[in-house]
């Protein structure tokens, strides 16, 4: 048996964890926001012009994966 | 004050604003200096383009303000149902989005970071990167929206009303309408969040790929510096529209319903029925 003498530093594999779970699901929900949308405009052209709307939904869901990047900072 | 020409010491990361120095015992922080230059500059800006309007589209800077203003000002129309209600809210709605558009942007001026300090604190930092300013900006903004959604709709107790899919009396609508009264007072933190957290973090990225980059920092930062001032523009018009959404929506139910006739609505020994199926004028699609 060897005797693990160095001191694993665990909050780097914290942070690492955080921030690789933590842009899962915001990556996933922007996709499907991105590809339901260009399926609407390809079933009907004139809805292209709702672009802005589907903007705010990216902003909302992007925001959980912000709150991951953010949360990286406070862990020491 | 040092100017330091390149990082040596890695990326300087800052989620918060710091204390640069005192007045009169009150604290200035470094956002706070730089905001109210800031804020300074857009007044006079400002002021500048409404002088210089005219019945003509102007060009140059003065057209893209008097662009911007009509694009505020389509988006409000849009989204009421009765335009004329909306109207009385555009100037509020027009000041928000350029001066988060203006405060957003100041972070790509290259005054910002460790270059310009203070005793190692960088003396300028972004306004709206700092969750203060973006929280007392959000709790300025849901105020004018309770506030004028009591005033529209004519009344505390019609406007809470809103909240009750079916009657109030009905222990499950009671409950899910305290819920949906819980979830309204969020909305601050969401839209303050959502600002802060996207120009705070967009500050790291340019500085941690600047610091990548080392002697062609301006290189390596310079696709993050674009996606920045998208990013900026984008936010700007997200917490715009976001709160004239919720204004809107608050406004637009509480004339549908005003147009129903209460008190059958209020009977307790019919079915509660969903908003969509009772009302035929669901308020179709606002934009």
């Amino acid at each position: 048996m060897i005797a693990v003498t160095e001191a694993i530093n665990t909050a780097i594999i914290g942070k690492g964890l955080m921030i690789g779970g933590g842009f899962i699901g915001p990556g996933i929900g922007i996709g499907l926001i991105g590809g339901n949308y260009l399926q609407a405009v390809g079933r009907n052209p004139e809805a292209a012009k709702f672009l802005g709307q589907a903007l705010i939904f990216v902003a909302i869901v992007e925001l959980f994966g912000l709150l991951a990047f953010a949360s990286i900072f406070i862990v020491k | 004050m040092i100017v330091k020409l390149f990082a040596s010491s890695g990326p300087s990361v800052q989620v918060a604003s710091q204390q640069v120095f005192t007045f009169h015992g009150v604290g200035i922080t470094n956002s706070e200096l730089y905001g109210w230059g800031v804020i300074l500059v857009v007044i006079c800006l400002l002021i500048w383009a409404a002088r210089k309007t005219k019945i003509m589209p102007g060009k140059g800077f003065v057209g893209l303000i008097e662009e911007g203003v009509s694009f505020v000002m389509q988006m409000v129309e849009n989204a009421f149902s009765r335009p004329e209600v909306g109207r009385k809210y555009v100037p509020f709605f027009v000041t928000l989005f350029f001066f988060i558009l203006f405060n957003n942007w100041s972070e790509l001026m290259p005054v910002i970071g460790q270059a310009f300090n203070h005793g190692g604190t960088p003396l300028f930092r972004p306004w709206t990167a700092d969750l203060n300013a973006t929280f007392a900006m959000g709790i300025v903004t849901m105020g004018l929206v309770y506030y004028a959604s009591v005033k529209e709709s004519g009344g505390l107790k019609i406007y809470l009303r809103h909240f009750f899919v079916g009657s109030p009396k009905n222990p499950l609508y009671f409950v899910i309408g305290l819920l949906e009264m819980f979830t309204d007072l969020t909305r601050v933190i969401s839209l303050s969040l959502r600002l802060y957290l996207n120009i705070t973090i967009g500050m790291i990225v340019i500085d941690v790929f600047g610091y990548l980059g080392h002697y062609i920092a301006p290189v390596s930062a310079l696709p993050f510096f674009l996606i920045e001032i998208f990013i900026g523009a984008l936010q700007a018009y997200i917490f715009t529209i976001l709160s004239v959404m919720y204004l809107a929506v608050a406004v637009n139910h509480a004339h549908d319903h005003n147009d129903l006739s209460h008190e059958e609505y209020l009977t307790e020994d019919k079915v509660p029925e969903t908003i969509g199926a009772e009302s035929g004028s669901l308020s179709t699609g606002n934009a």
